[in-house]
């Protein structure tokens, strides 16, 4: 944990901004990133996350409150502060008449970076993306994978120690997705990482915090594991390999477990549902003692939802439903420690 | 951590503003705004050269080369000022949204970028239209052969006729800064630049306009004109295009992109 104000990355405070008098993107939201950290910024259409990011680097300015990144206040003119970040927008857009090298120049010389330093390091991001066949090509006749690799190189040209990425694996196929949380993870192991997703089950695999905000409100902010927590699984489902007349057996054993909800067999799949107070592993213990009394072969178990968009969806629905008392909220004394 | 590492290198503070200029340069210069301007500008200096020169060949009809040549350069003024008002009104405006956080979430300042979008306006539209101005200075000697024509004259007429430019493109440039939307900006900045020349016309003579100073190219064409005169009008109106970017400027960087 930070002790000095100044060690933290990103420290945001009552951070606020309305536009034009009419929408209130965000509300009163206090912030702090420990250098290291990979959040996940976590929130439905309209909560406010690329608001929140556009604040971080500068480019809007808030209504209240301020933002400090790296212990310095960010303005639209503190552009030394901006070459410690790598940002990749959601969708980003590309100059059509510019090649991966011409473009990764330009955005090096934006950066101030000189010649001799600029044209080694593009050089070696053009290798590391695998845009090297395609380097002198235009970009306008890139694919969604090659514009999100384009991207991923275009925000560590600068060497950053901050990366900031909105929806990094937006609109990519399954194993360019594959590749980019990878990336995000050995990524993590030097730098910060403010990941911004729809996908929840990316933010579950690479990040280690989260952030969740609700209506322009900052609802959680710590670690993804206590976010998950808060949603303990209660639903469950088993594949089984053995004879059908045992497995309808096991059934009806099971189904005589009390503090089962409901018990659903479909040939060799069974689906157990806990009740609201159950011990899982003890009432799960009994379910496999009895498929093992009946010599059913476990092949697979798998819980039913991901566990972050449920924790996640159950806040949202939490602070949607308090309505009006949430603005008149004590201060949470955890939240301020942390 | 890498933050507490020093780069091992300097950052060259001038380069995002050289890299803003480079990028805005090229793409006016292959936008299709400023290609028609140029088209427009070469084919009316071409037609009217060729009226003239046709009307001396074939009926003997002597055209006096100062207004031939001032006939031009206000046409590059008064009918390629909505053009240069598309070219300019865009400039930033247009570019609001995806494309510019690209390049405003590196190592630039928005001083930075307004200037280098400012300054590689002015020497696109400035620089074309020294060239064609030079062209058509260089024809009319070339066809007419004229000796009433002054060289310091021409200079004078074409720094002139450079310096409302100037106005024209730095008020472009601040309306793209300060307005969310480029029609409305196009078309305020029309309306504005149209209403403060027709305005300032109705003035006494005293005063300085744009449709005077046009008016005064023959005689400068000639060499009459009054050099104090004509440096207080060029000084005046670099003056006012530094005032206008001055606004947009602090605007600019004040604004949410």
């Amino acid at each position: 944990m930070a002790e000095n104000p100044s060690d933290l990355v990103v420290e945001t405070y009552k951070l606020t901004k309305i536009y034009q008098n009419r929408q209130i993107a965000l509300n009163d939201v206090t912030l702090r990133i420990e250098p290291g950290r990979v959040l996940g910024l976590l929130g439905p259409n309209g909560a406010g996350k690329t608001t929140l990011l556009r604040l971080v680097l500068g480019l809007h300015r808030p209504t209240a409150g301020w933002v400090k990144v790296f212990g310095q206040i960010m303005t639209p003119n503190t552009a030394a502060l901006r070459c410690r970040i790598g940002y990749i927008p959601t969708n980003p857009q590309f100059p059509s008449g510019m090649t991966p090298i011409s473009y990764l120049d330009h955005i090096a010389r934006l950066f101030g970076l000189p010649g001799d330093v600029r044209k080694p390091r593009l050089a070696s991001l053009i290798r590391a993306v695998d845009l090297l066949n395609v380097s002198g090509d235009r970009i306008s006749g890139f694919s969604n994978g090659m514009t999100a690799r384009l991207a991923v190189a275009t925000s560590l040209i600068n060497e950053p120690d901050l990366l900031i990425w909105d929806e990094p694996t937006h609109g990519l196929d399954p194993n360019a997705r594959r590749g980019m949380l990878e990336l995000i993870k050995t990524l993590s192991e030097r730098k910060t990482l403010i990941v911004c997703s729809h996908n929840l089950s990316d933010i579950d695999e690479v990040c280690d915090y989260a952030a969740v905000l609700s209506r322009g409100h900052l609802i959680y902010c710590g670690p993804l594991r206590d976010l998950k927590g808060r949603m303990r699984c209660t639903h469950y489902v088993l594949e089984l390999d053995g004879d059908p007349k045992a497995l309808t057996k096991a059934v009806q054993t099971i189904k005589g477990i009390a503090e089962l909800k409901s018990v659903q067999a479909d040939q060799h799949r069974l689906e157990v549902v806990l009740g609201e107070e159950a011990n899982n592993s003890g009432v799960l213990a009994n379910v496999f003692m009895t498929l093992s009394d009946n010599k059913l072969t476990l092949l697979h178990i798998r819980s039913v939802g991901q566990q972050t968009e449920q924790a996640f969806l159950d806040l949202v629905e939490k602070e949607e439903s308090r309505g009006f008392a949430r603005a008149y909220k004590q201060p949470d004394p955890k939240r301020e420690a942390a | 951590m890498d933050s507490s590492t020093a780069k091992p290198y300097q950052v060259n503070r001038f380069l995002p503003y050289w890299a803003v200029f480079q990028a805005d340069l090229h793409e006016t210069l292959h936008s299709w705004v400023y290609r028609v301007w140029v088209l427009l500008s070469v084919l009316a200096a071409l037609g009217c050269l060729l009226y003239r020169f046709g009307a001396y060949r074939m009926a003997g009809v002597l055209p006096a080369a100062p207004e031939l040549m001032s006939d031009l350069l206000r046409w590059t003024v008064l009918g390629s000022v909505t053009l240069i008002i598309i070219l300019t009104g865009g400039s930033i405006s247009s570019e609001r949204g995806t494309m510019a956080d690209s390049v405003l979430s590196r190592g630039i300042s928005r001083h930075q970028y307004f200037l280098g979008k400012w300054h590689a306006r002015l020497a696109a539209i400035l620089g074309t239209f020294f060239v064609l101005g030079a062209l058509v200075v260089l024809a009319c000697f070339m066809m007419l052969h004229d000796q009433s024509v002054s060289v310091h004259g021409s200079l004078a007429a074409l720094g002139t006729v450079a310096a409302l430019l100037t106005i024209v493109i730095t008020a472009g440039v601040t309306i793209s800064a300060i307005s969310n939307s480029t029609v409305l900006g196009i078309a305020v900045l029309w309306l504005v630049l149209y209403g403060v020349g027709f305005l300032l016309s109705l003035l006494p003579a005293d005063y300085p306009s744009p449709d005077r100073a046009l008016r005064t190219l023959p005689n400068m064409l000639r060499g009459l004109y009054d050099g104090p005169t004509v440096l207080r009008l060029i000084v005046g109106s670099v003056f006012t295009a530094v005032l206008i970017a001055g606004i947009g400027l602090f605007s600019f960087s004040r604004r949410d992109v």
